[in-house]
């Protein structure tokens, strides 16, 4: 299905002026729900630069025009994906971000500085538009990637500058998805984006919000297009609990319990909670708290897509065997194939899907190409070491993967304890390229992109150590102890065609903090005045006090007095000598 | 400033300043413990208080109950079928309770070989994913499988499964939780922290296969009721960490006020069972805790946590009464919550304290001039005998001395009368200055300081011997090694002159005793401020090397009164010998499995929880020890 999408993507036509919209909702394991929200606009190159916009957002066109940036994507995440029990990310993971925000844009500018002010300009603006503190993407959070990223639009002009930022300890919350519903032509009162609610996307498990803008030429027309994407994966039980009455996980009343009633000692008060294995039940208005409000009527026809076809807008995952009521007052088109059922919404009426609670096998899943997990090791407020392990599942095929870290300059690595640890051990070293750009301190954070192979089977351990800094006290946060937040690394898999990443997960760096409070200051400056008080008395009780001329000199001293002595005779000798002369 | 410089360079050659030091130092000493003795009055200590905002003890509604204790029921019986399986099928059946819930697990293996036996086992672990966290924090419940009575921990560890399977519902999990099933209560959670924290040696402890981010607290149930459940009186919250390190008494407060302020627990410590705040009560209260600190062993599952910095307690069910899982349930409940407020680790309250009663305590500030006043008695008298021997012995003539010209010195001339004075040129002046001031005794440090290091370096044989020797070998090793070191310093006194051919001067010997004070004050100041009572304990016990009768010069002969005098001092100071002193106290504390036992505990401190006190005791205070009783010795010999 994505495979698809990523070829409309790149057959696609240059329409004018178009808007689409498509939701994908795929039932995972262990009572999870996929629902992946895509909505992508485009205007021509010619009108956007005209200053007319129609479906594209004109607040966000304006300061793409101001910033002179070509292509842009920015990221809001929150959560794990856990591939273990999900499977293969949605979009390859092309389409999510480390946690917190992340921004990368590629820049027209001639020289590096006028990239920086205009990243600057960019950051600042995006700022205020999606309510994040982006403009805390200053130049020791901003690093230009080598490797790891490629434009996905075409781009003629070859002056242009990647940078990228990321702020790891953005809290992504509702004040970041209202700026971001409002990007869209039908602004959430209808269509897909109708069913985008704050409590239910910020209640999810996983959550991703991208925007993708990008120009893309074909036959020398070129169109700007913009994609903006919502992944979340909800935990239906806990969706599904309703908001009004009982939003609170309370016990079940003792009769609601299902019980496993072949244990021996199984009572009226005893009750193994059985695992009935069965999928769950669930609607769309169980789910996001509402139904789908009709069809967006400023959405066309999605293009490549032969199930979509038709505007088919809302698509689910399911067995072909599993029953899927539809609720809806006025016709709607309904597609069927494989696992995979397409709907057309009405217009202006509400929709709704029902699945109800069967035993039917979960639908298989896409494995994930690699798996990464990445960690603090050691204890301590001086020094520390970082691990990433890398698994390559696949029995055939080598992995080859780009690792991007961007680490804060108070996180010191040391490069020489970069070690790649292949199990099992392999003769060829994994590591193939480096790209590194120490930290400068307060200025700049290290940057660090390695190209890596992993053989099949195999698990690729990278490690390597680092110092704390010692902070200045006012650089210190408000909440100091708390740690500081070091940003996920990017690791992109570049053995397939199609651009696929993963992020790990954020890392806590706790460094050295003092202790801010007033007893440690006072003990502080009490020691320094006993300790004053007590060295100088016993100083005078305890020293022998000799004249100074008393002091019989050292033998170096004799010997320095001695060898200056000759040498001073011997110039004398020679001065006089010239004076005869 | 100036004034008292010519006051205080005044006193340099004055007899009395020689005089005074042992009456201050038994000062410091006699103020150092009556201030311990003041410390549980109110008006020397604190009521507790909660001091991190972000904890809000008990302001949230508990709701585990109702059909949870269904399931509680059900899965304390799992358990129970559990008790005799090995350790595979355990780890496994407990394995799928947690993933049924689902949770991630993982599970590790140990094995530890110390002090000759080996104990191995085999840790499972949960992980429940905050659906709010970003896998930076986490905070850990812990069930040991087997409590510190080796006793099976039925209802806590069916406990942390009922309580792994309800947190899963709730979505407001700021961090994540881990859900640990530890074989014991002292390896086993040492094996897993020491995993998480990658310090571990992968030769016996295997890696986690999972792990979260930094933690920031945990909690260790100890509930050893049986199927038919126990209604429990008290909860008995045990805080002591591996080395006398303690957790933030937030934490301790926190869980206190959840306990006896919501759910109406009453909580008590150190084991004081019945404790009415009265004076007596408190007191023993602060000296158990003291005593626990000192020896700075693991006291339960927690203890292994504290040196990560990781605050960490054991609430352990105690006595007879009507409150039953659920209330222990809805306090755990209550502590996550507001464990999860937290914003930053855990700092705002104190590290260091002493607990008089559950919420009444003593803050570092009011106790340490105790322990530091008892250190600081030995650096006085160290300082005093470094005085004494720069001077010449008073009973014998003073040695010829170089009559060099000095500078005048301002002396006080009553003082002056009856001495014989030198008459110096300094220009045109001439003064009259006592010949006292005019000699000078050169200082022979080879001697003291060569043995003092061969000494301190001595010790490192009774600490390599316990922490080698194989378990049943313990505590004879012990026996014959106490009866063996108790003569050895007098013989040593013996040998000296015959083999130096010569006796050691009073001189040596008082630098001998200088230098061992001077570092015993420093190692017991220093030690103060990291293990407050194992520095109290130690100086209280070591305050007689203090006071040894110094040392004859070569030649003179002892008289009756004085050769009595040494005697006693001698078995004075056998008697309080560290060897001694353990073997007395494991048998007046009454301790299970007696000597062996506690030697046990220290050699597996030492190899498995890294645990310094046997450090302490053999490297700094052994040699103190027999450093005395080698200078009482050579008065005798």
């Amino acid at each position: 299905m994505f495979l698809l999408l990523i070829l409309a993507l790149t057959a696609l036509c240059a329409a004018a002026s178009e808007y689409h919209e498509r939701l994908l909702l795929r039932p995972l394991p262990q009572n999870a729900l996929l629902a992946s929200f895509n909505f992508r606009s485009n205007s021509s190159q010619q009108s956007f630069d005209q200053q007319n916009f129609r479906y594209f957002p004109r607040s966000l066109g304006q300061i793409l025009q101001h910033a002179h940036t070509k292509e842009l994507h920015l990221r809001f995440s929150l959560g794990r994906w856990d591939a273990e029990v999900w499977g293969a990310r949605p979009w390859h993971g092309a389409r999510e971000g480390g946690n917190g925000v992340e921004l990368w844009a590629w820049v027209e500018a001639e020289s590096d500085d006028e990239a920086n002010a205009r990243w600057s300009t960019l950051t600042n603006a995006l700022s205020g538009l999606f309510c994040a503190s982006l403009n805390f993407i200053d130049s020791t959070r901003t690093i230009r990637p080598v490797m790891s990223f490629e434009p996905e639009g075409t781009h003629a002009n070859a002056s242009l500058q990647l940078l990228h930022g990321t702020l790891p300890h953005e809290v992504v919350c509702t004040e970041n998805l209202t700026p971001f519903v409002k990007l869209l032509p039908c602004k959430g009162k209808a269509g897909i984006s109708s069913l985008l609610d704050g409590h239910k996307l910020f209640d999810a498990s996983w959550q991703a919000m991208a925007i993708d803008i990008r120009p893309v030429c074909e036959n020398g027309e070129c169109v700007l297009e913009i994609e903006q994407t919502v992944d979340m994966v909800l935990d239906l039980d806990r969706s599904k609990r309703p908001r009004a009455d009982n939003p609170i996980p309370r016990p079940l009343p003792t009769e609601d319990l299902e019980c496993d009633t072949s244990k021996p000692y199984h009572a009226e008060d005893s009750c193994y909670p059985l695992d009935k294995g069965t999928e769950p039940g669930w609607s769309l208005e169980q789910v996001f708290g509402r139904a789908i409000k009709g069809s967006c009527p400023l959405s066309t026809e999605w293009w490549g897509d032969e199930m979509m076809a038709g505007g088919k807008t809302v698509c689910i995952n399911v067995d072909p065997e599993r029953t899927v009521d539809v609720r809806s007052a006025k016709p709607y088109g309904e597609v069927k194939e494989g696992h995979m059922r397409c709907y057309q919404l009405p217009d202006g009426t509400d929709f709704d899907l029902e699945l109800h609670e069967e035993v039917i096998p979960p639908i298989p899943l896409d494995q994930p190409p690699l798996h990464a997990a990445r960690a603090i090791t050691g204890y301590g407020q001086e020094r520390g070491g970082v691990e990433s392990v890398f698994t390559n599942p696949s029995l055939t095929e080598t992995l080859e993967i780009v690792y991007l870290e961007s680490l804060p300059w108070y996180m010191k690595p040391y490069i020489h304890t970069l070690k790649a640890r292949l199990s099992p051990a392999a003769a060829l070293d994994p590591i193939k390229e480096t790209y590194y750009r120490p930290a400068s301190d307060r200025h700049r954070g290290t940057h660090l992109e390695l190209l890596l192979t992993i053989p099949p089977a195999s698990t690729l351990t990278l490690s390597y150590d680092f110092e704390k800094a010692i902070l200045r006290y006012t650089e210190y946060p408000p909440d100091p102890n708390r740690g500081f937040d070091v940003a996920a690394a990017v690791v992109r898999l570049v053995s397939g065609g199609r651009p696929e990443y993963l992020r790990t997960t954020t890392l806590l760096l706790p460094l050295p903090t003092p202790d801010f409070s007033m007893p440690y200051n006072v003990i502080i400056l009490t020691s320094t005045v006993m300790a004053l008080g007590f060295g100088s008395i016993f100083n005078l009780l305890v020293r022998r006090l000799v004249a100074a001329d008393e002091v019989p000199p050292t033998p170096l001293v004799l010997a320095l007095a001695r060898v200056r002595g000759r040498v001073g005779a011997a110039l004398r000798g020679l001065l006089r000598k010239g004076k005869k002369e | 400033m100036a004034s008292l410089s010519t006051a205080i360079l005044s006193l340099r050659r004055d007899r009395r300043i020689l005089k005074l030091p042992p009456y201050l130092s038994v000062v410091l000493i006699v103020v150092g413990v009556v201030w311990l003795f003041m410390l549980p009055l109110n008006e020397y200590s604190r009521q507790t208080y909660v001091s991190e905002n972000a904890l809000l003890p008990g302001q949230v509604h508990t709701y585990f109950g109702g059909s949870e204790h269904n399931v509680f029921r059900a899965y304390r019986q799992e358990v129970a079928a559990l008790a005799e399986a090995p350790v595979d099928e355990r780890v496994q059946r407990l394995e799928e309770i947690f993933r049924s819930s689902g949770l991630k697990v993982a599970t590790q293996s140990f094995e530890y070989k110390a002090a000759g036996t080996t104990v191995q086992g085999k840790n499972v672990y949960a992980l429940l994913q905050g659906p709010r966290a970003d896998a930076t924090e986490a905070i850990v419940l812990i069930g040991a499988w087997r409590n510190m009575d080796n006793v099976l921990n039925q209802s806590g560890v069916a406990l942390v499964l009922t309580l792994a399977r309800y947190f899963k519902r709730w979505s407001l999990w700021s961090k994540d939780i881990i859900f640990v099933i530890t074989e014991d209560s002292v390896a086993g959670p040492q094996a897993w922290v020491d995993a998480y924290h990658d310090s571990h040696d992968p030769q016996f402890v295997s890696s986690l296969p999972i792990k979260s981010g930094a933690l920031q607290g945990a909690v260790a149930l100890d509930y050893p009721a049986g199927i038919w459940g126990h209604r429990f009186d008290k909860l008995h919250v045990v805080y002591d960490g591996i080395n006398g390190q303690l957790p933030n008494l937030d934490l301790f407060n926190t869980a206190v006020s959840i306990a006896s302020g919501q759910m109406g627990i009453g909580c008590t410590l150190q084991r004081m069972w019945d404790h009415n705040d009265s004076y007596k009560e408190r007191l023993q209260t602060m000296l158990r805790g003291m005593l626990n600190q000192g020896l700075g062993h693991a006291t339960g599952p927690h203890s292994g946590f504290i040196p990560y910095h990781v605050d960490a307690i054991t609430l352990q069910t105690v006595g007879d009464g009507w409150h039953d899982e659920m209330s222990l349930g809805r306090t755990v409940e209550g502590l996550f919550r507001s464990l999860n407020n937290l914003l930053e680790h855990l700092h705002q309250s104190f590290f260091l304290y002493l607990l008089l009663h559950a919420n009444r305590f003593v803050s570092i500030g009011t106790y340490l001039p105790s322990a530091m006043l008892i250190a600081g008695s030995f650096t006085v008298m160290s300082i005093a005998l470094w005085i004494k021997s720069g001077r010449p012995p008073t009973n014998s003539d003073a040695p010829s001395s170089e009559k060099a010209p000095k500078p005048s010195q301002p002396t006080k001339s009553s003082k002056l009368k009856n001495q014989t004075f030198t008459a110096v040129k300094s220009g045109s002046a001439t003064v009259l200055i006592p010949d006292a001031l005019l000699t000078i005794t050169e200082r022979h440090m080879f001697f003291p300081l060569a043995s003092l290091t061969a000494i301190s370096f001595l010790g490192l044989v009774p600490f390599y011997l316990f922490n080698r020797t194989p378990l049943p070998l313990l505590a004879p090793a012990y026996q014959i090694f106490t009866i063996a070191t108790l003569p050895a310093p007098h013989i040593l006194a013996f040998l000296t002159p015959r083999l130096l051919h010569r006796r050691p001067t009073s001189q040596e010997l008082t630098l001998l005793h200088c230098f061992s004070l001077l570092l015993l004050g420093m190692y017991l100041s220093a030690l103060a401020t990291l293990n407050f009572s194992l520095s109290t304990l130690i100086g209280v016990l070591s305050t007689p090397f203090s006071f040894i009768p110094s040392a004859r010069a070569p030649g003179a002969t002892l008289s009756r009164r004085e050769k009595a005098r040494a005697l006693v001092w001698s078995v004075l100071i056998a008697l309080l010998s560290p060897t001694n002193v353990i073997w007395a106290a494991t048998v007046a504390l009454e301790v299970d499995g007696g000597l062996g036992e506690v030697l046990r505990r220290a050699s597996f401190g030492w190899w498995v929880n890294g645990l310094w006190t046997s450090v302490v005791v053999w490297l700094i205070w052994w040699p103190a020890w027999f450093v005395a009783s080698f200078i009482v010795g050579s008065g005798i010999w």
